[in-house]
């Protein structure tokens, strides 16, 4: 799917396009993600009710990126939106110790759906600013990809929405594992 | 956390019975008004202890006509030990930021007495200098904040934006209440020091008051007034003091009985993260009061109704009627909206949302059909269809896979269109929500796509959708279907952001008799709502008697043969599953929900004179 997306438009237009659903916990940090990466501001955000969409372009690449609300009562509003995504971002509140046992049983939710059988998945472990966080190494330990996901490709990189640390690196990462053409 | 309670502290256990404080102030108050019966201060009323200045007199008025403050008197005290009793912090934040447009008035008024007339009963203009407020920290900087104490900037609209609009808006704000003021007089309605409790009997010119805005000032009355506030609060006298103490009590034995807490408290900080009221100083170790009122409004709630218990937009709901009203009657507002005006939509199941949705699309196909081309979802029809292309639904299989928009629209609904619109405009959507009622969301909502509709047209070279461009092939049709969904969600999403001037909307849309949109009236919607939930329901029981789930028929979404939103469906549609859409359609089809034609639906230009109009534009 992806793949024939992004080689009509690399015919089209010369350059890629993709649709990035980034999911996580509430609280856990994508709606100021969002915004950092496409305004790079700072924004104090509130609960997101629904979703943000913005485009952000890095590169050549065009990234559709679907902020979805978070608390876990909403989630089956958008459960039958994640057709046609090409990557998913999940974030992590790396600093929230007690949930991230939560975030794995949605991560897993979320990557065992059909229509996420070919994604490749970035995880953001977020809020590495904050003392005491766990460090992408030990998120990624937590979550076990590796012994888990046979299908999808997958990398965990430490983020700081505050900066923006980490930000380009996720991204750069996801259009360095999708294909091309 | 552990001070929840505290500025709950004269509570009286004795109390939760009558509601009233055992303070004499109070009590005094509630006499001094009781003939009307509605109090004029509950006991929950928020208090701004931590604040440092405030007026001394609770019951003068802030603002007059012109919305400058009249004779308030500021305790101007930076240290912060300035500290109320009860009894006096009963200001509501509107008129405490009086002395914002006060500070910012001067440059404004200049050169705009062509309202002079309009405002011949205005007080004298005193420009106070030195009772103005200190600039403390706690006090929003009129440059950055709105009377509300909202940031002016956001990411659409910048500040200058903003003192430009608003340069014009104020007047228009003056103008409106100075209206007000005479229809009160006539109605023989008191003003009550310019917070009167009664406003006249609906009629077509009250209708049309709320809909061009009812005074700042005046709106927690009114709210509570037209939402028959006093009514719920009288059949539950006692019961929030009563929730509040058994929060207290619950918090104290540190059970985790309250599975909603950790998510209330998890958005507490993050609501109205731009409100100067929500924000916490950085000399603050305390939550600000309005955090705490929020918490007890939210709490209190998950408390009385755990079938809802907390569910994120309640937390904008609760936290703008704060702005407007005491804690209490904030909490009733909260049961009232989420009962009476967004019936089942905060429920755990969210059917409420989807049915609202699903009004809300029939609504679109039927008074906008120009718009539904955009978001009528190209790959709906598949998922409800057969192979041979016959939908399962007689054509409104979108109520039940909704089209991909309504994610953006149920948050409209949810969160009353807070965060959807600048400030101005919602509180302006409440003012009609509370005086018309639920459809008047609806109509908000198409109001909003049909301005939307020049964006949306831009868009038009780059879709195929809906068959009507097949010259593209599969492949780039499905591409361009995906982008201009992108595009279609970015408009709609951004576009009423940015629609600083709420008279956009009403003036365009609202007012225009031409619209057919605006026949949609609440009995439309009722019976919408009845038909859209039914056809929910039997479609899930058919096919769960059927064993055709939807999802069974959704896993041919990306498909790439679909052109045209006709089925084409794959290999795995088996004859069953096409035996059991036929009687599905057999059974749903039948159905189709018919809007009211004609003028019987048109409420509102019910008045004689509309009608001579209408009469002379035909003969003419």
């Amino acid at each position: 799917m992806g793949n024939s997306v992004s080689r009509a438009l690399g015919k089209l237009f010369g350059s890629r396009e993709m649709k990035i659903l980034m999911l996580g916990l509430d609280n856990a940090g994508k709606t100021t993600i969002l915004y950092k990466l496409k305004l790079n501001k700072i924004r104090t955000s509130a609960p997101t009710v629904g979703f943000n969409v913005e485009t952000v372009s890095y590169k050549n690449v065009k990234f559709n990126m679907w902020d979805v609300g978070g608390q876990e009562r909403l989630r089956p509003l958008w459960r039958h939106y994640f057709p046609a995504t090409t990557a998913l971002i999940f974030v992590i509140d790396s600093h929230d110790k007690e949930r991230l046992q939560e975030a794995k049983e949605e991560l897993y939710a979320i990557i065992s759906e059909k229509e996420m059988e070919n994604v490749v998945l970035l995880v953001w472990a977020n809020k590495q600013d904050l003392k005491g966080s766990l460090k992408p190494q030990e998120v990624s330990d937590y979550l076990e990809l590796g012994q888990n996901l046979k299908n999808q490709l997958w990398c965990v990189v430490g983020s700081n929405a505050l900066t923006g640390q980490g930000l380009v690196e996720g991204l750069s990462w996801i259009s360095n594992n999708t294909p091309k053409k | 956390m552990m001070d929840v309670e505290r500025s709950r502290h004269s509570m009286h256990p004795g109390s939760s019975g009558s509601g009233l404080r055992h303070s004499p102030r109070e009590t005094a108050v509630l006499i001094a008004t009781a003939g009307n019966g509605y109090p004029k201060k509950s006991p929950s009323m928020p208090n701004f202890h931590e604040k440092p200045f405030t007026s001394t007199n609770a019951s003068e008025p802030i603002l007059n006509s012109n919305g400058l403050p009249v004779s308030s008197e500021y305790v101007a005290d930076n240290s912060g030990v300035q500290s109320l009793t009860d009894g006096d912090a009963s200001l509501s934040v509107i008129e405490m930021y009086g002395d914002e447009v006060e500070s910012r008035r001067p440059e404004n008024e200049d050169g705009g007495n062509l309202e002079g007339d309009e405002d011949a009963d205005s007080d004298e203009l005193e420009l106070p200098t030195s009772g103005m407020p200190p600039t403390g920290s706690a006090m929003p900087n009129s440059d950055y904040f709105d009377r509300y104490g909202f940031k002016k900037q956001s990411n659409l609209i910048t500040e200058q934006d903003y003192d430009e609009w608003w340069e014009n808006y104020s007047q228009y704000c003056i103008r409106r209440k100075h209206k007000w003021k005479i229809l009160m007089e006539k109605s023989g309605l008191p003003m009550d020091n310019d917070s009167p409790n009664r406003f006249p009997s609906r009629s077509e010119k009250l209708k049309r008051y709320v809909r061009k805005g009812i005074p700042a000032e005046w709106r927690g009355n009114a709210w509570w007034y037209f939402a028959r506030g006093q009514e719920k609060l009288n059949k539950n006298k006692g019961i929030y003091d009563k929730l509040l103490l058994k929060m207290d009590d619950l918090l104290k034995s540190k059970t985790k009985s309250m599975p909603d807490l950790d998510i209330i408290e998890r958005d507490l900080n993050r609501t109205f993260p731009d409100n100067i009221h929500f924000q916490k100083e950085t000399f603050q170790i305390d939550d600000p009061p309005m955090i705490k009122s929020l918490r007890r409004v939210l709490v209190a709630f998950s408390l009385y109704n755990p079938k809802i218990g907390y569910c994120q937009s309640m937390n904008f709901l609760a936290g703008l009627l704060l702005l407007f009203m005491d804690e209490e009657r904030a909490f009733w507002m909260l049961v009232i909206i989420t009962s009476r005006y967004l019936p089942g939509v905060h429920n755990i199941n969210l059917e409420g949302v989807n049915v609202d949705q699903g009004v809300l699309m029939l609504c679109i196909k039927e008074y906008l059909p120009e718009i539904w081309q955009y978001i009528m979802p190209q790959t709906s029809s598949k998922h409800f269809s057969l192979n041979n292309g016959t939908s399962l639904l007689g054509g409104n299989d979108f109520l039940y896979k909704l089209p991909p928009i309504t994610l953006c629209t149920a948050s409209w609904f949810m969160s009353c269109f807070v965060g959807v619109l600048p400030i101005e405009g919602t509180l302006r959507i409440w003012d009609c929500l509370f005086y018309e009622e639920s459809h008047f969301l609806f109509k908000i909502s198409l109001a909003i796509f049909k301005l939307c509709e020049p964006e949306l047209i831009k868009l038009k070279p780059l879709r195929n959708g809906i068959g009507k461009n097949p010259i593209r092939g599969q492949r780039g049709s499905q591409m361009s279907n995906g982008e201009s969904e992108m595009e279609v969600f970015q408009i709609v999403q951004t576009f009423p952001k940015q629609l600083i001037n709420p008279n956009e909307l009403f003036d365009r849309v609202i007012f225009k008799r031409r619209f057919s949109l605006n026949k949609l009236d609440q009995d439309e919607v009722d019976r919408c709502r009845k038909y859209v939930s039914s056809q929910r329901l039997k479609y899930k029981h058919y096919s769960e008697i059927m064993g055709t789930g939807h999802r069974n028929n959704n896993n041919n979404s990306n498909n790439n043969s679909n052109d045209i939103g006709i089925a084409s469906s794959s290999s795995n549609s088996a004859d069953g599953e096409k035996m059991a859409g036929d009687i599905i359609n057999d059974a749903l089809s039948s159905e189709v929900y018919g809007f009211k034609k004609g003028l019987g639906g048109v409420h509102w230009n019910n008045s004689i004179k509309a009608k001579v109009k209408q009469m002379r534009k035909k003969k003419g």
